[in-house]
């Protein structure tokens, strides 16, 4: 059915929360960190699905996530995105943990679990460290599996702000889009809402994964693209349905002010294919019936940045028909693969 | 229609002229709306340049020429830095605040955006529209 699938959002585990050791640098190896599991708001029954719990914590062996993505989803390409922890207060134990979360990936999961060759990795890295961030992408850049960066959605600052250029130049530099996701609960980190925290699980999230509009409208005010134009930003956990108010907003007030940010030489709208692309799961969807689907994608261009992202082994995860019904074939198409093909490098290599 | 600066007592001269004012009533820096067409059409000295522009704000009409008058910021892309481009030349509507260029009568943001321009000349000391 029309062509590729590519999932941009698969979170692999450490077997348990010991495994990441053996990959920690011997000056840090004897720190504790605390694990992924130790998140304020749980899901019911644990975060991941529950049919996922094996040996180690779901979705930590290649072996059987490439069976339910590959074979029972029909996946061609997953990518590969780890949670480290979010902003740990000591900003070079955090980079030692990025550090660790790449050599792990890149030898569990794109070497080792990685026969026939479907896994595609993300190269984490702690913006909290500009310097440890660079050196980290220098060092990963050509790994011809890496497909894009990694960090929090949960930072200390917007990622439009002049102080991250440096990272976003090193990705764009080679060739990789940087990946934005929630990743946190265990660092310092602001509350999830502007009033606070949340009281509950659902309250949490349905609203985290909204805090990456605060991260675009930054992105897009800032003089961010004059200064690193490669730059392509991806917020994987989603959150489309809130993109046509914000952008919408933005455009129009742009149109009045557009002198105080005159590096936004065209209508900020204009960047999102360019530039942007967001994750695509059901949660974002309109509920039922109730929209035209295929009226919605179209709306302030969402059909040009949707992707396909399973958010797989989470307990809300996807499955791919959950998405496309009603869509056109086009749009289908880029929800599936194209969208993502434009920005993840040599993913497309098997449509051929 | 309510416009900040007073209309100004021209004067028609044949169906396509409208004497404005006098040239020394209208020094640099400033504008004069001219009671011609349906809105009125703002008349601006610029440094000694005479433009006219409707007073029509191609966006939702607002009364533009009672709006201040600026100039710009454009990116430069040669020295990679903002500039403050076209003093005295930007107007801007008072209802949403976009900017008009009276040059051109083409909106700053969205070049397919603009308002009607007007010739506008100096002839024995006088100002003159052309409608
Ligand atoms: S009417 Fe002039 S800016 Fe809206």
């Amino acid at each position: 059915m029309s062509g590729l699938l590519i999932d941009a959002a698969v979170q692999p585990f450490c077997r348990d929360g010991r495994e990441i050791y053996d990959y920690m640098d011997e000056v840090n190896r004897d720190r504790g960190f605390p694990d992924v599991e130790s998140q304020w708001y749980q899901a019911p029954g644990g975060d991941y699905d529950e049919s996922l719990y094996g040996k180690g914590y779901p979705g930590s062996d290649p072996e059987i996530a490439s069976r339910h993505l590959f074979e029972d989803d029909g996946v061609d390409v997953a990518i590969l995105n780890p949670r480290t922890r979010g902003n740990l207060p000591d900003f070079q134990l955090n980079t030692a943990v990025c550090s660790a979360s790449n050599r792990w990936l890149a030898h569990r999961w794109l070497d080792e679990g990685n026969p026939h060759g479907r896994f595609r990795g993300t190269i984490r890295v702690n913006p909290e460290d500009v310097p440890g961030s660079v050196a980290e992408i220098e060092r990963w850049g050509d790994h011809p599996l890496m497909v894009q960066v990694g960090v929090p959605l949960q930072s200390r600052d917007l990622y439009g702000r002049p102080r991250f250029y440096p990272i976003w130049a090193a990705a764009a530099e080679a060739g990789l889009p940087i990946c934005i996701s929630t990743n946190g609960g265990a660092g310092l980190e602001y509350p999830p809402t502007p009033t606070g925290h949340a009281r509950t699980y659902s309250q949490y999230i349905a609203f985290m994964a909204y805090n990456y509009v605060y991260h675009l409208l930054n992105i897009l005010t800032e003089p961010l693209f004059k200064e690193v134009p490669g730059a392509v930003f991806v917020f994987s956990d989603g959150g489309a349905e809130q993109l046509t108010p914000f952008i919408w907003k933005l455009d129009t007030l742009w149109l009045g002010v557009r002198d105080q940010t005159p590096w936004v030489d065209r209508p900020p709208s204009e960047y999102l294919k360019d530039h942007v692309r967001l994750g695509f799961s059901r949660l974002d969807k309109p509920p039922g019936d109730s929209v035209p689907i295929v009226d919605w994608l179209a709306q302030t261009g969402k059909e040009d940045v949707v992707m396909y992202a399973s958010n797989y082994p989470f307990w809300w995860r996807n499955h791919p028909d959950d998405l496309y019904e009603g869509t056109t074939k086009e749009q289908t198409e880029k929800v599936r693969w194209r969208n993502a093909g434009e920005v993840y490098r040599g993913v497309t290599a098997e449509a051929a | 229609m309510q416009v900040r600066q007073p209309i100004n007592k021209g004067a028609r001269r044949s169906a396509r002229e409208y004497v404005v004012c006098r040239q020394e009533d209208l020094p640099p820096g400033r504008m004069v709306i001219a009671p011609v067409g349906k809105f009125g059409v703002g008349v601006y000295n610029v440094h000694g340049i005479l433009y006219a522009i409707n007073n029509y704000c191609p966006h939702m009409g607002g009364p533009l020429c009672s709006g201040n008058v600026y100039g710009t910021n454009l990116w430069d892309d040669v020295r990679g830095r903002a500039e403050h481009v076209l003093d005295g030349r930007i107007a801007r509507c008072p209802w949403h605040a976009w900017e008009i260029d009276v040059a051109t009568g083409v909106s700053v943001a969205d070049a397919r955006k603009r308002t009607r321009t007007y010739d506008v000349r100096v002839e024995n000391g006088e100002v003159v529209l052309t409608r």
